[in-house]
């Protein structure tokens, strides 16, 4: 897919995570307090909500959930944060739609890249860099094998 | 290089006195709730009794905000079911959980 | 991550199946966070090394012998209801470990959760997914969920039926929202038909299930078992098969 199709995609998606009471002019100048309240309400408070039975499942741990698990104690072991504050920020600070749609240790590294950026111990520049390399450090590793085996592979967009 | 420590001691000696004892009756306050709470919505303004005090520490409120604060006693209070949910069928069941001295007020 | 791209002269957009060796971006992140971190000097290699060798030495096998023990040595029963962390000692775990002032997220109060006749005790942590990893290693991926999380407080009975564990009305269903510092486990009551049994051969039966409540363990009942989804590039040592303690 070409970046340009990859972005329009993009608007797609973006454009469907609606808030809940989407109205057609969609500015508001007042809200029921009842709905101030609930908007307030941390997101990992969910105890009580209704849910529906489901078929619970185990699950094999990938070796980037365990590094993931790892990375979060040892920043909190060296006194980068407390679980606290992770629990503050993974679970409440990035909204509804990231606490019920992302993986749990999505969750995780998302705080932690958060919690530094906001620190100041690195900045958002050097971690979109960083990101950015570590892409295009895999996809030559990726040519490299796919060319040594000789078969076609997808390009990541 | 920075310099590895461990994370801030908690100063013992400055901690607000404990209010309550195992048995005592108590109400979980419903303090506003913004940005971040660890007392359960499902409890607010419930009646329970104290089933163990457990520790002093930092409250969540202030932890999760990497803020000193003064530490608090912490307690267990064992609710009976059917006073947390209406519609509960059994008189038996119980729930516990757990709440800083602050949270809590005497009935 | 899956893409749609066109092949010269083929006419047609197809997905690509994400081959194993399609780095996710997750997995991506966590390699950005985790190699900034070093170069910043926040945590060391070895650090996270140490930390890792922990995580994975840890599982069930420990909860399971302090189950066995308590059932049959009613002194260590009585240390362990006074206090878990002390009793945890003399199996070997200590709570400290590995920083020497306990781990960030489970810190260093553990109580356990005597069953009675009359009385069963099931644990879940409503705000996030707390857990004992010291004496239970990494919680199931069910435990997690919101679902479980959202229904087990009002809907115990239900959500144990759903684990096929059904208790009589007169038994009193006590559920324990574990969402401060205090870690628990669940002591269960001593099945019959396991007199003069061994430690090994009562351990054995203490499944994790059984820890956390939402089984109870019974002669021949050896495993929990789920459907487990598999992983795409998994640890190569399951934490969830820690070695045991001492």
């Amino acid at each position: 897919m070409s970046l340009r199709t990859a972005l329009r995609q993009q608007y797609d998606i973006i454009g469907s995570l609606q808030p809940a009471t989407h109205v057609p002019q969609n500015w508001n100048y007042e809200i029921p307090s009842s709905l101030y309240r609930a908007y307030m309400h941390p997101p990992h408070d969910v105890g009580g909500q209704r849910d529906v039975p489901v078929q619970y499942e185990e699950k094999e741990e990938e070796q980037w959930e365990l590094n993931t698990y790892v990375t979060c104690e040892v920043l909190g072991w060296r006194g980068m944060w407390s679980a606290e504050e992770r629990r503050r920020r993974a679970d409440n600070d990035l909204g509804y739609t990231l606490y019920l749609g992302m993986p749990y240790y999505g969750r995780w590294i998302w705080a932690a890249a958060r919690m530094l950026v906001d620190k100041n111990h690195i900045s958002l520049t050097e971690l979109l860099e960083k990101i950015a390399e570590v892409k295009s450090r895999h996809e030559r590793k990726e040519s490299s094998e796919s060319s040594q085996k000789g078969r076609q592979h997808a390009r990541p967009f | 290089m920075k310099e590895k420590k461990a994370p801030k001691a908690a100063k013992k000696a400055d901690s607000t006195p404990a209010r309550f004892k195992v048995g005592d009756h108590v109400r979980v306050k419903d303090l506003p709730n913004m940005f971040y709470s660890r007392t359960q919505i499902y409890a607010r303004g419930v009646s329970g009794t104290i089933a163990a005090r457990t520790y002093q520490d930092l409250i969540p409120e202030d932890e999760a905000f990497n803020r000193d604060g003064r530490l608090e006693q912490y307690y267990i209070v064992r609710f009976r079911q059917k006073d947390l949910w209406e519609e509960y069928p059994s008189e038996k069941d119980t729930l516990q959980t757990e709440f800083p001295d602050r949270w809590l007020e005497a009935v | 991550m899956q893409t749609a791209h066109k092949h010269a002269g083929d006419g047609h957009d197809h997905i690509a199946a994400p081959t194993v060796e399609e780095i996710t971006d997750f997995e991506v992140l966590e390699i950005a966070v985790r190699e900034l971190a070093i170069e910043h000097g926040l945590f060391t290699a070895e650090d996270h090394r140490r930390f890792t060798e922990w995580a994975e030495s840890v599982g069930p096998a420990a909860g399971s012998r302090l189950v066995a023990k308590a059932w049959t040595d009613p002194g260590f029963k009585a240390r362990l209801l006074e206090d878990g962390v002390k009793a945890c000692k003399e199996i070997g775990v200590d709570w400290a470990e590995p920083t020497g002032f306990g781990t960030p997220s489970d810190y260093m109060n553990f109580r356990v959760l005597e069953d009675t006749p009359g009385l069963h005790h099931v644990i879940v942590c409503t705000l996030c997914s707390c857990y004992p990893r010291p004496v239970l290693g990494m919680s199931p991926e069910w435990y997690r969920s919101t679902n479980y999380r959202r229904r087990l407080v009002r809907w115990p009975r239900e959500v144990l039926a759903e684990f096929g564990l059904i208790l009589p009305p007169e038994v009193e269903i006590r559920v324990e929202d574990s969402n401060q510092k205090c870690r628990f486990m669940v002591l269960p009551v001593r099945p019959s038909g396991t007199e003069n049994w061994t430690e090994e051969e009562l351990a054995a039966i203490v499944t994790r299930d059984c820890m956390i409540g939402v089984a109870l363990p019974r002669p021949g009942r050896t495993a929990d078992v789920h459907p487990v989804h598999k992983a795409r590039r998994p640890v190569h040592s399951s934490p969830q098969h820690g070695k045991a303690a001492g």
